[in-house]
């Protein structure tokens, strides 16, 4: 009886390894996957923002430079991500976001450009475009909390230190890059 | 809007609690469904050894050494059904409506565009591995619903009516609610409720009748007559018990896709906003909507998903006991939850 017991036990505790095991790589490949989605994001908007320009070339002068800007700032990018500085990457990538709001009020100060119905309907993917951006920040951000919760839960810490180079990773959060970033943010008005 | 008092939502709570919630309405579901099943099986077993008390038949039952044939009959029948429902469903869920099917080719219009946009945005959002087909249905009453729990059969639809009469940020918290009872598997979880509670009133209903027709035949002491009385007042008990059990599930899960758009979006006035603008844009055309309603058969279908209860603005569109109650919480509560008192 008492073997029999002691078997039940054994048979649990082997059943809990395997379920959390499972269950944390899945979370593990969902913060993986997040986190290209913003990379995909981030591409996605360069291809759009690149067609927008070619659209809005035809209204303004103006874009030449910006579209130089935008090519500039994503070699710029290209670089920093191939030579592994994310800090730069994401700095040159944050440049492109400045003059696409420059280019929003652009539309602003042309009636006859904003009444355009292909302006309204890339003004409506550049929101749609950024909004994207953002979702998949958050959305990256909200796996790497499921799966931080998950492993520092009683009895799931057992099963992670026991597997501790298959289940345990930390993911930083995704965030501005420096408190100067966050007060340029914070300070942000819209000048016309 | 300006007659609100404005905090914050604690979403995270929310879902928890209603999450429980929904764990102890499920689990009373299946324990109900499982003690039917043994007392049918007492009945059947007390009908052939007449002489044996019930006590030991029904320990005999549970212990296994009389076989519980129709606890496992009932579970089979429930499990094949399920399966049944969920292969034909998505198929149902638009009967009897006007709609058309968006693609970002198919796009009439930037309005149709913008709509299609915000669902990849919340898909985004959500981090949903596929993109539900996306419905517009041309009614001018304002609602939404969404069905679906897996890659095929994920869906949303919005009425014509909600696409004109709401701003986008509006529209993007009503489709956060619906893609987070896509998310929630709510859909499954409500149909299987109603089809085990459909059988287990089948069930006591037959059983209440061969209890009936047995009684008139013979008329031996011992406990049978009181199993009969269990089975009398379980015939009247059980469909109002179920409907309260279904009732307070659908409600405890629109608090959570309520929850679940302020998870998606970080933000709960858009959503307070829509659904103040949909009570009173319905309260305002309650006879055009009423006819509207009426129109499209088969409505009970979707009335579960939908964003609004129509229900709620006193259009009803049968005459059954369900319509007394709404699958919904009140307007009120549901602001409430979402961090909106009104100002005394």
């Amino acid at each position: 009886m008492s073997l029999f017991v002691i078997l039940a036990l054994v048979l649990l505790v082997v059943a809990f390894t395997i379920m959390t095991y499972n269950t944390l790589i899945a979370m593990i490949e969902a913060v993986r996957n997040n986190q290209k989605q913003i990379d995909i994001q981030l591409d996605r908007r360069f291809k759009v923002f690149e067609s927008l320009i070619e659209v809005v070339k035809k209204y303004m002068d103006y874009e030449k430079s910006t579209l130089k800007d935008v090519t500039a700032l994503r070699a710029q990018a290209q670089t920093a991500k191939a030579s592994g500085d994310i800090a730069g990457q994401m700095a040159a990538e944050n440049k492109i976001s400045g003059v696409v709001s420059g280019l929003n009020l652009v539309f602003e100060n042309y009636p006859d450009l904003k009444a355009n119905q292909n302006a309204m309907e890339l003004q409506e993917e550049i929101v749609s475009t950024e909004n994207k951006l953002a979702f998949a920040k958050q959305a990256f951000n909200d796996s790497i909390e499921t799966y931080n919760a998950r492993k520092k839960m009683f009895f799931t810490a057992f099963v992670v230190a026991g597997f501790k180079s298959k289940l345990d990773f930390d993911y930083p959060y995704w965030q501005l890059a420096s408190a100067d970033e966050v007060k340029q943010k914070e300070d942000y008005t819209v000048k016309l | 809007m300006n007659e609100y008092n404005q905090s914050a939502n604690d979403w995270r709570g929310v879902i928890r609690r209603n999450n429980r919630n929904s764990v102890i309405v499920i689990g009373i579901f299946i324990l109900m469904y499982v003690a039917l099943g043994l007392l049918v099986d007492t009945f059947i077993y007390s009908q052939r050894y007449f002489q044996a008390p019930l006590g030991p038949i029904f320990h005999q039952i549970i212990t296994l050494k009389l076989f519980p044939y129709a606890t496992l009959i009932s579970t089979f029948i429930a499990i094949i059904s399920l399966w049944i429902v969920f292969i034909f469903h998505d198929k149902i869920m638009l009967l009897g409506t006007e709609y058309h099917e968006i693609t970002p080719e198919s796009a009439a219009n930037l309005q149709e565009k913008q709509f299609y946009n915000i669902i990849e945005e919340m898909k985004v959002a959500a981090g949903l591995r596929f993109m539900p087909r996306v419905f517009i249905i041309e009614a001018d009453y304002m609602n939404a619903f969404a069905s679906g729990y897996s890659e095929k059969s994920a869906m949303v639809a919005i009425t014509r009516g909600l696409l004109e009469k709401l701003d986008r940020d509006e529209i993007q918290a009503v489709m956060a609610h619906e893609i987070s009872h896509v998310r929630h598997m709510d859909i499954k979880l409500t149909l299987m409720a109603s089809i085990l509670s459909n059988i287990m009133l089948v069930a006591i209903d037959v059983l209440f009748w061969n209890a009936y027709f047995s009684g008139s035949r013979r008329r031996e002491g011992s406990g049978g007559s009181w199993l009969v009385l269990v089975i009398i007042v379980l015939r009247y008990v059980l469909p109002l018990v179920n409907m309260m059990l279904m009732l307070f599930l659908s409600r405890t899960r629109e608090y959570m896709a309520d929850a679940g758009c302020v998870e998606l979006t970080r933000n709960n006035e858009p959503l307070a906003r829509a659904l103040l603008k949909i009570e009173g844009d319905t309260q305002a055309n309650v006879e055009d909507y009423t006819k509207q309603y009426n129109q499209s058969t088969h409505d009970s279908l979707r009335r579960e998903s939908y964003i609004y209860d129509p229900s709620m603005a006193g259009i009803g569109t049968h005459n059954a006991m369900s319509e007394w109650f709404s699958t919904h919480p009140s307007l009120e509560n549901r602001l409430a939850a979402l961090g909106y008192k009104p100002k005394k």
